[in-house]
């Protein structure tokens, strides 16, 4: 049964302590029994202007268990945005829908809009079984032609997209999709792709299912004629300006701005987020294909309004004067924590813990490709590396900067991970200013007359590791506890505090001596290995010009070296293993090598953050993982949260 | 006089290219460009964009031409059809998005100049003709607390108590049921009852000072002949101070107007911000921080050009009131 195989391949078996009772979800075996629907919607079908519930539904919709109990409709949620680019905040509450999505504990893909799927023992070919009946929530029929649409039409279209999304391209060359019938589609892949179901399960991932064939075909020239007209008409230059502002793309502002497009979510945009709103609010979706245990059409909310606030302050005070129902975007920090704490009777609202998917609180990332041949050298020293790790009294830091809320702690997947390996975590974390004075001795970097070390060309050592203030408060402390560790074996740091475009920049010319950034891939390390070797031209901090060459196929940027290579050999070998077992193998490779080279120092684990739910809002799981591949909380599913009053 | 108003109109023309060519190049200097600090953004919440997706928008977006070939595009499209190009970060031609942002912003600031005034005025006279009494004092030492405490935390202060103490809904100039609504008096209505504490927040910094300029003023013109003559003329005591110092120590009121403008607009930032008002201020520096060029460009361009029609009118004002001002 190769569907069974299949869902079992794809499970990570990533263990979350404590995150129990996950709403499982089924597609019905039997035929629909009429459940109940909203009051209103059943105003409206009285009143003849919307179709009776059976008929806006699949005839064997999907099944969603509430996580607590069966709720009850109505009710308008509250959260909140920021000004701007804070798209992705509606994207993680509402624009979930992909083929398949993960489940609560972040551990295995599931069916969503695809009931099932079968993938070739190559993994170049994946058959999806599309919900027969969904509609959109205009009332048109959702099929394969909307799939094939999205992907053959749309997002392949070099106009639209001069280069296909990294994840619908394999070997260079973008996937194939054809209709086999009307709820049935195949992409067909050059090489394997093994981690395709896992990826689709990701925000990046949901373009198969973003593009009504029936509305967004209007903005294309193959289907509209008198396309450069109606744009121009639009007040735009181009025909694909209006197809992006018109049908949006999954990233950006616009995709939550037009309230005619039709969608596959819970809820859709009544009012739209577009520059200069000060609030955007979605209501219900007539259509939405889910429904509870009792048949009840989902979602049981009637509409979430996004209050944008500008200032993280007054979003704070929002919280606390119970104004706000679910938050955890913008407040999560730690430094939020007691005043969140003291108010929660105040606002009343209950904690909601979220479980890092990060590895590392703070990675610091030397420059190991630094342009200046002497820093370069210095850094590339591993010996050099290892004594700043050991130099650093990690306890202190952890006790001061993150309250005691963390352990000492290098790279690689977190503790709980089945992948997880204890030397590649742990090694250099032990504080022993000593070892770390006699092993820079004997690297060559004496100390000189102001007691502070010399490299061997008779320069003084001093380098600065470049953080975001505005961002990351906490790194900008941890560095400046770091700076006085170092100081006291003979190494003279500056914590240089830059704005963030700056940083990225610095980053992008490779100008910079050393970067810190939270190191990710702790619960996700497939789909996030940038610290494991140069994977990421923005992220891998330590070699910006490794992952060029890498990314380039050799094109661009610099050959790294074979310990570097040997490591994108695994991976690319990883991501075409279909059998876990298999894929977890190669990966633990990976991690030795990378154990080995010790490319970065890292400070402690990544610590938790939080957030608020109001304690009337129920069938919220109170553990969650935060990720942006686990876009939370919309895996957990908002379409069943409902209100007790 | 109406050539003199001729001739000035005349140079705006240069002046508002020099602006919005100084404009420009001042949004463009920061390093990176919009793509870079919407990349930027998006990792802030370690959100992935997609790689290729990233260099296509800087494609796009003609963010690799040379920044003399940007400036003329765009001055182009203002000229040639009033275009002031789209918004990067929304999509959305940039003339969208500012004229309502503006016209609230003129609302914000008026009422604003209005309370200042109705403030300060009364308050520096008294101050004046009442030189060195308790309500000298009183006033004195209420208006430079007012100076004292920033804005913003004022504005923390008062909306921390309505919200906690008396569970009022406070930011926003607009009631939820009216934010999106199209104008209308009931609008206008709950606009004014939303206007109170932002115009009172930002009048409280500005009126001390204008209080300590108009009780200078007025005491450099008090002691003058021509007051004594009147008063031995038998004028009231009221018409006296009304008719003619008081119009004297106007002048520098009248000659600041056109700096109001930017002034409520640079100086509002913050204030604007905490208390969430949907006027130019937060969009104009949203706009700054992501680099939405022709956004931020259109805000400036509109600022300044409203600095240089303030000053126009100042001059017009002051001719009118001050008699010593003459235009040759």
């Amino acid at each position: 049964m190769p569907n069974e195989i299949l869902s079992r391949g794809v499970t990570r078996r990533a263990v979350l302590g404590g995150m129990a009772g996950a709403a499982a979800l089924s597609i019905a075996g039997r035929a629909f029994a009429a459940g109940g629907e909203a009051p209103a919607l059943a105003q409206l079908v009285k009143d003849g202007k919307l179709p009776p519930l059976a008929e806006r539904l699949p005839k064997k919709p999907m099944v969603v268990k509430p996580f607590e109990k069966v709720g009850t409709y109505g009710g308008s949620l509250r959260r909140g945005l920021r000004g701007s680019s804070d798209h992705n905040g509606i994207l993680r509450m509402v624009g979930n829908q992909s083929l398949v999505r993960w489940n609560l504990e972040f551990t295995a893909v599931e069916p969503n809009l695809a009931e099932r799927w079968e993938v070739s023992d190559d993994a170049t070919q994946f058959t999806f079984h599309l919900i027969e009946g969904v509609r959109w929530s205009d009332g048109h029929p959702f099929t394969a032609d909307d799939v094939v649409f999205a992907i053959e039409d749309c997002v392949k279209n070099t106009e639209l997209y001069s280069a296909t999304p990294a994840q619908l391209a394999v070997a260079g060359k973008p996937v194939t999709v054809e209709k086999i019938d009307d709820h049935t589609v195949k992409f067909t892949f050059a090489a394997a792709n093994a981690l395709y179901l896992e990826n689709l399960a990701t925000p990046l991932g949901q373009h198969p299912t973003l593009f009504p064939k029936h509305y967004c075909s209007q903005f294309l020239p193959k289907y509209n004629p008198n396309i450069e007209a109606d744009a121009k008409k639009a007040g735009v230059t181009s025909w694909t300006e209006l197809f992006r502002s018109r049908c949006g793309d999954i990233e950006i502002p616009t995709r939550w701005g037009n309230v005619d497009k039709p969608t596959l979510d819970p809820w859709v945009v009544k009012e739209p987020y577009v520059g200069g709103a000060t609030r955007v609010v979605m209501t219900r979706n007539p259509y939405f294909w889910q429904v509870d245990t009792e048949g009840n059409q989902l979602p049981y909310i009637d509409e979430i309004n996004f209050g944008i606030s500008q200032d993280v302050e007054s979003l704070m005070l929002n919280v606390i004067s119970g104004k706000i129902d679910i938050q955890e975007r913008h407040i999560s920090v730690l430094a939020n924590k007691p005043t969140l704490s003291q108010n929660m009777q105040k606002g009343d609202y209950r904690l909601l813990t979220l479980v890092p998917s990060a590895s590392q609180q703070c990675q610091i990332y030397f420059n190991i490709t630094h342009k200046d041949p002497a820093m370069r050298k210095m850094f590339a020293d591993k010996s050099f590396r290892q004594a700043l790790s050991i130099g650093i009294n990690r306890p202190e830091l952890i006790d001061i900067v993150y309250f005691g809320q963390s352990e000492p702690y290098q790279a690689g997947p977190r503790p709980t991970h089945p992948w997880y390996n204890e030397k590649y975590a742990r090694q250099f974390t032990e504080f022993d200013a000593d070892k770390a004075g006699a092993m820079l001795d004997q690297a060559g970097y004496k100390k000189g007359g102001d007691g502070f070390r010399l490299r061997p060309d008779g320069q003084k050592v001093f380098f600065s590791i470049d953080v975001i203030p505005t961002l990351y408060p906490d790194l900008v402390d941890a560095l400046e506890l770091v700076k006085t560790h170092w100081a006291q074996i003979g190494i003279d740091m500056k914590v240089n505090t830059i704005e963030r475009a700056l940083y990225y920049t610095r980053g992008d010319d490779n100008a910079h001596d050393a970067q810190v950034w939270p190191g990710p891939g702790g619960l996700d390390p497939m789909l996030d290995p940038r610290d494991f070797f140069a994977f990421h031209p923005q992220g891998s901090r330590y070699a910006i010009p490794w992952t060029l060459w890498y990314t380039s196929n050799g094109a661009r940027g610099e050959e790294p070296p074979e310990s570097q290579k040997k490591r994108m050999k695994l991976f690319d070998e990883a991501r075409s293993t279909a059998d876990l077992d298999k894929r977890g193998a190669v990966m633990k490779q990976i991690f030795d090598i990378a154990a080995e080279e010790f490319e970065t120092v890292g400070l402690c684990l990544a610590v938790g953050g939080f957030g608020i739910i109001r304690n009337n809002l129920r069938n919220v799981p109170e553990k969650e993982p935060d990720s942006w591949s686990w876009p939370n909380p919309g895996p957990a599913l908002p379409q069943q949260f409902t209100f007790t009053s | 006089m109406l050539v003199f108003i001729a001739k000035r109109l005349l140079w705006m023309i240069p002046s508002l290219f020099a602006v919005s060519f100084l404009a420009f190049v001042l949004i463009q200097l920061p390093p990176g460009d919009y793509v870079t600090t919407y990349i930027a953004t998006l990792a802030a919440s370690n959100e992935i964009v997609d790689q290729n997706t990233a260099a296509q928008l800087r494609e796009r977006f003609g963010l690799d031409d040379p920044m003399l070939i940007q400036y003329f595009k765009w001055i182009w499209g203002i000229l040639s059809r009033g275009d002031f190009g789209i918004s990067f970060e929304w999509q959305q031609p940039v003339s969208d998005l500012i004229w309502e942002r503006m016209a609230l912003t003129l609302v914000l600031a008026l009422s604003t100049l209005i309370a200042t005034w109705a403030i300060a005025l009364p308050i520096g006279v008294y101050s004046a003709v009442r030189k060195y009494s308790i309500g000298d004092y009183f006033f004195t030492a209420f208006t430079f607390f007012g100076l004292a405490v920033p804005s913003f935390l004022l504005a923390l202060v008062l909306m921390y108590i309505a919200a906690v103490e008396f569970g009022q809904d406070v930011g926003g100039l607009f009631s939820p049921e009216y934010e999106n609504a199209s104008w209308s008096f009931a609008k206008m209505v709950d606009l004014f009852s939303h206007l109170w504490l932002p115009v009172i927040i930002l009048a409280v910094s500005s009126t001390a000072s204008l209080i300590r300029v108009m009780r200078a003023n007025m005491l450099d013109e008090l002691p003058k002949p021509y007051v004594t003559t009147a008063r031995a003329k038998g004028l009231s005591e009221f018409r006296l101070l009304m008719k003619y110092p008081m119009m004297i120590a106007l002048n520098p009121f009248i000659s600041t107007i056109a700096w109001l403008l930017p002034n409520l607009i640079s100086g509002s930032v913050v204030v604007a911000i905490v208390l969430n008002l949907p006027t130019a201020a937060p969009l104009l520096l949203q706009a700054l921080m992501a680099q939405d060029m022709y956004l931020a460009g259109a805000f400036v361009l509109l600022i300044c050009a409203l600095t240089l029609i303030g000053s126009l009118i100042s001059d017009i004002l002051l001719a009118l009131v001050d008699p010593r001002i003459r235009l040759e």
